[in-house]
């Protein structure tokens, strides 16, 4: 790993999480207030991060397995905040809640 | 109030006043970064940082033990059980953390002997306490546990949220005899330290939180108790099968095998995703109880927890957990500024939430609100985050020109001492700690002040 | 299986919990076997009366300590028993100063001072302390700065006087050569190469 590499690999780790991470802000904040301007740009959020994964891949010298964990961590994001809103829902829908 | 209400109430301000002690010794030694020649043989860089980290890890601890106090009796409808004894252990350990202070100070160190570990300092990073302090530590906590696990008994009641605490508390005070041994290898010696140190912080910590968020949470939004409870366990699920082995990210360099480098990279790598998912709940939880709460302090510091957590601890992180980048970003001014955002978010953010909570009971005040906590809240995280980012800084440009471009040597690292970008780091650290330093100042302001001005029987919720 | 009840994830929890810790109960006893003194990646500790140097692998892709033929620690050859007691000595004296508040020892530690894993082959004992303490050799120019750092100072961060006897000194630097000579898997990089390209 060169000098240069090294830190631009580690902003690009860096800014893919928080990549990541605003897309699940964002979409949680659209779906809580329905509101779908917050929903899309959580979505232009993760499409940020898929950029910045194929970034990590072509660009970085990490070794190849490392590679493929950044892509399938990057499948991961996409549903987390879906999922986990959807079972949160669930979760306070059951009749137990409105007692 | 019960008693075990008002000796949390005594661990809150202890916390409060050694979270000052804190932030005075960070200040002290970032001081001497930029005046080397500060106090120098008189009271060294090494002492004021043993403070700063010692006091750290002993506020929040006391933090937590007072959130435990706190809402255990609420949990369980009845008063602790042996809350005397527990009430006793608070003086002594307060006296101790006053003698061990002033060993510090005064001693600093000792001889190349085991009178010096026991009686002065160990020399063992956040576990620097001698010995004899170490016990205390373990007999205070070890009273701690008694005193869940017997008014659990007594009231012949369990809760889902008691018992991942009770579970919790066993490995967490194991762990502690950790701050013992001084072994020759610096191998073994360093291997078992981490066990203390990650396993603290990314394992038994993160599930005490865990459930004292729980109570908050219920406290403070309503959420109901099923909610919470399955929410705790899928977060324990997540966090400690990522977190355990996530240990490995502290076993790349230090004698170890080489698989280290594989393991601890994947799990720590995968630590961020759990963290993700607490947002989403956060802001879950905000709105399905439509930002009504009764007290906007506490529910603003909850949602600062889960942010930090994962920006913190998960974003900056896992910049610097892959071994490639690690190798060079190690043991720099990085993990400094890692370090600080994920205490900070994880720990710190969440034991101010609780003693807002604390503070509505006692004023007795149904809405609890006003400017001063703005100001508190919005110096302190400003101050934090102007601090990690100029930490940041210093941090790549240290990994930059002595790590991979220098080579390690002392000379490599005079160069990265001495470069502008890391000075400038340094200063920024400097003048955005004192900015937080004020937010401390307010926030202590605003704990013995706040709610008195507010209507007491007035029922208000309201939106943000 | 219903995803809506807790005893579900209670399940999860518990089971998940348990497959780690034994996961991690095996790799520890098997790297505790290869991190004692005499183990794989770390040596005996008489290793110092040898020579120590740390050079790029090429198959490894890192860099390796290499232990050479006999290079004498103070004109002494160390019995093995001996050594153990000198580290332990040393260790005692690297932990009742509280060296790693200033220190980073394998990158752990504090930020304030160099790191000392590799302090060992440090060329500046050659290039600065040995001139300027007119010592001979490494080791006694390595003893005299650690007695007395304070008259040997090379920038304006300066290391205190730490009241080390010369026997405390001594025990210090057999530790420093002995933890050179453990395996770190590489760290730190291109010790001592100031590197522009690659
Ligand atoms: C107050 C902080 C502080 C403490 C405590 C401290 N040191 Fe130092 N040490 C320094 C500084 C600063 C330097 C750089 C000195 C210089 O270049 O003049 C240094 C330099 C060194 C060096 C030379 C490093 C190299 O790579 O060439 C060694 C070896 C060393 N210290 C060992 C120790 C040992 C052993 C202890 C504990 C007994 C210790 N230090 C305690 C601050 C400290
Ligand atoms: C609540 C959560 C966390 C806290 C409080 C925390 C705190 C810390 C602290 C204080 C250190 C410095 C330790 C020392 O050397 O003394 C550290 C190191 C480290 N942390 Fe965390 N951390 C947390 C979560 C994480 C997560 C989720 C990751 C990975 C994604 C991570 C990756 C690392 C790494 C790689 C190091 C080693 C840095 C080095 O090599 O010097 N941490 N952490
Ligand atoms: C005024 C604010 C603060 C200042 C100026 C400050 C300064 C410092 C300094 C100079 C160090 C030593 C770093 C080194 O070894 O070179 C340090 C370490 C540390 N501080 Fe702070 N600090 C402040 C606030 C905090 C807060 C609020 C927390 C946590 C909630 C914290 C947690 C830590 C930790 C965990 C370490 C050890 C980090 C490591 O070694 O990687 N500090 N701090
Ligand atoms: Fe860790």
């Amino acid at each position: 790993m060169t000098p240069y590499a090294l830190i631009y690999t580690a902003v690009l780790l860096g800014l893919f999480v928080l990549a990541g991470g605003s897309y699940g802000g964002f979409y949680s904040v659209g779906k809580l207030w329905t509101n779908a301007a917050f929903i899309r740009t959580g979505i232009a959020c993760y499409l940020v991060a898929i950029l910045l994964a194929l970034a990590i891949c072509l660009f970085t010298p990490l070794a190849a397995l490392w590679k493929i964990f950044i892509v399938l961590s990057c499948l991961i994001y996409a549903a987390i905040p879906p999922v986990t809103w959807r079972y949160l829902a669930k979760l306070h829908r059951t009749p137990e809640e409105s007692k | 109030m019960y008693r075990s209400q008002k000796l949390a109430v005594r661990y809150f301000v202890a916390a409060v006043a050694l979270f000052g002690v804190m932030i005075i010794a960070g200040l002290l030694s970032a001081l001497y970064y930029l005046h080397p020649s500060l106090l120098f043989d008189v009271f060294n860089f090494n002492m004021a940082k043993i403070f700063h980290i010692d006091t750290l890890v002993i506020w929040l601890l006391m933090g937590f033990m007072g959130a435990v106090y706190w809402f255990l009796p609420q949990e369980l409808g009845r008063e602790v059980e042996g809350i005397w004894l527990a009430e006793i252990l608070f003086y002594v350990f307060c006296a101790a953390v006053a003698v061990v202070s002033v060993v510090f100070i005064f001693v600093q160190y000792g001889g190349s002997n085991e009178f010096s570990l026991w009686f002065i300092n160990q020399g063992r990073k956040y576990v620097e306490a001698p010995r004899w302090a170490a016990v205390g530590i373990v007999v205070v906590v070890l009273t701690f546990v008694y005193n869940v696990v017997a008014t659990c008994i007594k009231a012949r009641r369990m809760t889902g949220i008691l018992w991942v605490l009770v579970l919790d508390l066993i490995p967490l005070t194991l762990l502690y005899l950790d701050a013992f041994p001084a072994l020759t290898n610096m191998s073994t010696d360093l291997y078992w330290w981490w066990w203390l140190v990650h396993m603290w912080v990314e394992g038994t910590w993160e599930v005490l939180i865990g459930c004292i968020m729980a109570w908050a949470l219920m406290d403070v939004m309503g959420t109901s108790r099923r909610i919470v409870e399955t929410w705790l366990y899928i977060e324990v699920m997540l966090v400690l099968g990522t977190g355990i082995l996530g240990l490995g990210h502290h076993y790349f360099w230090i004698g170890t095998p080489q698989y280290w480098l594989s393991i601890g990279g994947f799990f720590s790598a995968l630590e961020p995703l759990p963290l993700l998912g607490m947002v989403v709940h956060a802001i879950y939880d905000a709105g399905a109880h439509h930002m009504k709460t009764n007290n906007r302090p506490a529910f603003y510091w909850i949602l600062a927890e889960a942010f930090g957590n994962f920006i913190g601890a998960g974003m900056f992180g896992f910049m610097m957990t892959l071994p490639q980048i690690n190798l060079f970003s190690h043991g720099t001014q990085w993990t400094v500024s890692h370090g600080h955002f994920a205490f900070w978010g994880a720990y710190g953010c969440g034991v101010i939430a609780i003693l807002y909570i604390a503070k509505q009971k006692i004023s007795g005040v149904n809405f609890l609100d006003g400017r001063a906590w703005k100001w508190g809240f919005g110096l302190l995280n400003f101050g934090l985050i102007g601090m990690v980012g100029g930490l940041l800084i210093a941090g790549i440009a240290q990994a930059f020109y002595e790590r991979a471009i220098g080579g390690s040597t002392l000379m490599a690292f005079m160069a990265g001492q001495e470069n502008p970008w890391f000075v400038s780091g340094m200063y920024a650290r400097m003048g955005f700690g004192l900015i937080f330093a004020a937010g401390y100042v307010v926030l202590v302001y605003d704990l013995l002040s706040a709610g008195k001005h507010a209507p007491k029987s007035a029922v208000k919720t309201q939106a943000p | 299986m219903d995803i809506q009840d807790p005893g579900f994830w209670r399940a999860g929890a518990i089971s998940t919990t348990a497959v780690m810790l034994v996961v991690l109960a095996i790799l520890t006893i098997d790297s505790l076997q290869d991190i004692r003194a005499g183990g794989s990646h770390v040596p005996k500790y008489d290793v110092i009366n040898q020579q120590i140097g740390y050079q790029y692998d090429w198959t490894r892709r890192m860099d390796v300590p290499v232990i050479g033929g006999q290079q004498l620690l103070f004109g002494k050859l160390y019995t093995e028993a001996e050594a153990h007691a000198l580290m332990r000595k040393g260790k005692l004296v690297i932990q009742s100063r509280a060296c790693m508040d200033c220190h980073t020892f394998f990158g752990n530690g504090a930020y304030y001072a160099p790191d000392l894993t590799k302090a060992w082959l440090d060329p500046a004992w050659q290039q600065i302390w040995m001139p300027m303490t007119a010592a001979k050799t490494r080791e006694d120019a390595m003893v005299m700065f650690l007695m007395h750092p304070d008259r040997y100072p090379t920038w304006g961060r300066e290391m205190p006087n730490l009241h080390l006897d010369e026997s405390e000194a001594q025990a210090v630097v057999a530790y420093l050569k002995w933890m050179s000579a453990v395996d770190t898997n590489g760290f730190p990089a291109n010790f001592g190469q100031t590197q522009s390209q690659q």
